[in-house]
């Protein structure tokens, strides 16, 4: 990635506000940080999903299912056209890309297709009122792993996707996050200068989704990676594997659980269930980050 | 059969607020139907909902479009005359309003009342969640559902200390409500449509999405950016390294007051 300071950041602005987003959204602060270290040689494609912020770029869309099939005929369509100027940019909801648009997105990415794909990860379906989707984490509450005398939240912890992608060996994958935006924006232009299939994916805190006060969208953002629950990582080639934040000490997950509507219900247990799996996993991180090496 | 209709902000509680009401009628032996209006109702952004009342089951399936009264639980959209389109003769507007009905400037051949909900949301709740109070002020208004069974419906869905907040909400409002005066103000609905959802892409402007409005203390700003490159609308620019926030674009989430790391920009809420 390319490090840079909050001065290097380019004031240009690609997003045409406001939006209709809610007050606070993730996603639509996520879309204008990307789309500022795109800028505007992009097309960009999407699928049903929460307004976020809408771009001064021409679009594509299509149903969820075919979002990684269109986006390659969209890349392919400007090889043949001579425009490698211009990039093929998918900008899709966790939904759209952990669930129903994993299977072509898989495809896209096995061939190596040249195309960037960020997910603007929420960690549920927004859009329609908050339905869990694979990116939800553990016992967290949606109204489709609801919390009463029958039900604990989500049952099981979301999958991995930054490292199933990272095992069909392409170019770049990343994690980046809406209050860390020197490292998001640097990983986006590191991205934009390569070729073949490159995927970011943001962890984008939703006010309305997750229960807390518009205005603490970047504190939750930020504790999320001071956590450890979203490390900040990137994967190059499917084999380099890098951390991009490590504190000297992880803030216990409390931290970030306690601040949240959809985790209100968790008890001490629980809470320390969910502790020993971060602290498992950043082990495993530090170990790679040590090694540099994506194990495959 | 009663049938009303809320106008609310995302995050104001118009749609639970619909239910209480349903669920509190239900409780005496009422049938009700609480309608929530589908559509990309986004927290800040306009949601309309719907209740019907009888003493037999309610068959009807459709929005209702001439209600006998009309709950409007934000503050900016009480001003709007287009809040009061299609209300019956003789029928009712309760508004969100810091004023008496004598200072509404909406009229026609209807009643007006008006609670200062904001405030008492704030003062009990600490957020502008003005929904439980609105609904203290329509049973003291209206008689058509039970302070008890208003009380019994919210602790319902909110156990514990929050519950206990909306109930104190609800009183306030109850005993604060000013009673139905004759609507006279100049303003008419007119032929517009009630003001709901706003869909999909870019706005014109979302000043009234606010209940507060940022404003920086350009002597105590540090010029770090932060505040610039946090706002998802972005509303705030820099000139000559100091923030400009275009209040148009605002739409008041606070996320620049809360990561202001010298405190140098103030949360001041809207007059209305
Ligand atoms: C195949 C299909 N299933 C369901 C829907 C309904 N739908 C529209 S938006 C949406 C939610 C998408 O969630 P996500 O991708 O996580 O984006 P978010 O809304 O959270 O931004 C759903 C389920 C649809 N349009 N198409
Ligand atoms: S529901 Fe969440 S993701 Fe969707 S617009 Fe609102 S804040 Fe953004
Ligand atoms: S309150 Fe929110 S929308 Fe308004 S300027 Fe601050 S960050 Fe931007
Ligand atoms: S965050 Fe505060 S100090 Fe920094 S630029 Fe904005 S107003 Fe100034």
């Amino acid at each position: 990635m390319e490090r840079l300071t909050i001065k290097d950041i380019p004031l240009e602005e690609y997003t045409i506000t406001p939006g209709s987003a809610c007050q606070g959204c993730g996603p639509a602060l996520a879309a204008r940080l990307v789309f500022k270290a795109l800028g505007n040689k992009v097309i960009r494609h999407g699928v049903p999903s929460c307004p976020d912020s809408v771009t001064a770029t021409p679009r594509t869309f299509s149903v969820f299912e075919s979002a990684g099939a269109a986006l390659t005929g969209v890349s392919r369509a400007l090889k043949i056209l001579g425009r490698d100027d211009v990039m093929a940019v998918g900008f899709i909801g966790d939904g759209g890309t952990y669930d129903i648009g994993f299977q072509a997105l898989s495809a896209a990415a096995e061939r190596n297709e040249n195309i960037l794909w960020f997910c603007k990860n929420n960690e549920a379906y927004m859009n329609t009122g908050i339905q869990r989707s694979s990116a939800t984490p553990l016992y967290a509450w949606t109204t489709t792993t609801q919390v009463g005398p029958r039900g604990r939240g989500k049952e099981t912890p979301r999958k991995n996707l930054p490292f199933i992608i990272a095992a069909h060996h392409v170019p770049y994958v990343a994690t980046a996050s809406i209050a860390f935006p020197t490292d998001l924006i640097g990983k986006v232009l590191h991205a934009k200068k390569l070729k073949g299939f490159r995927y970011i994916d943001i962890l984008c805190p939703c006010p309305t989704g997750w229960r807390f006060d518009p205005s603490r969208t970047i504190e939750v953002a930020r504790l999320a990676v001071q956590t450890g629950m979203w490390a900040l990582y990137e994967i190059i080639d499917g084999r380099e594997f890098r951390l991009t934040y490590k504190p000297k000490k992880l803030k216990p997950v409390e931290e970030y659980l306690k601040i949240q509507g959809r985790f209100r219900h968790l008890t001490d247990r629980e809470i320390e269930e969910i502790q020993r799996m971060v602290d498992e996993n950043w082990e495993r991180l530090l170990k790679l980050d040590e090694m540099g090496e994506f194990p495959l | 059969m009663i049938e009303i209709r809320f106008h609310g902000r995302g995050g104001q509680g118009a749609v639970t607020a619909s239910r209480l009401i349903a669920e509190a009628v239900a409780k005496e032996g009422k049938y009700a139907q609480a309608i929530p209006m589908y559509g990309t109702e986004r927290r800040g952004a306009p949601v309309t909902a719907y209740v019907r009342i009888d003493d037999r089951p309610v068959r009807r399936r459709d929005l209702v479009h001439e209600p006998d009264i009309v709950i409007v639980i934000d503050p900016i959209l009480s001003k709007k005359p287009s809040v009061a389109a299609g209300i019956k003769s003789g029928g009712l507007l309760l508004l969100n309003y810091p004023k008496p009905p004598e200072e509404v400037e909406i009229g026609g051949d209807f009643m007006v009342s008006t609670v200062d909900a904001t405030t008492i949301a704030l003062e009990t709740l600490g957020r502008p969640i003005t929904n439980t109070a609105v609904l203290g002020a329509f049973s003291r208004v209206t008689g058509i559902a039970k302070l008890e069974s208003l009380e019994e419906a919210i602790l319902k869905r909110f156990p514990g200390e929050i519950g206990k907040r909306n109930v104190e909400a609800l009183r306030r409002a109850y005993e604060e409500v000013h009673p139905p005066k004759p609507a006279k103000g100049p303003l008419r609905p007119g032929e517009e449509e009630p003001p709901h959802v706003t869909g999909y892409g870019v706005l014109k402007s979302v000043a009234d999405w606010r209940v507060f409005r940022p404003v920086v203390d350009l002597e105590k700003c540090v010029s770090c950016r932060l505040c610039w490159i946090y706002c998802p609308e972005t509303a705030i620019s820099l000139v000559d390294e100091k923030p400009v926030i275009d209040y148009d674009k605002c739409k008041g989430c606070g996320i620049c007051v809360h990561e202001c790391p010298v405190k140098a920009i103030e949360f001041v809420r809207e007059a209305v």
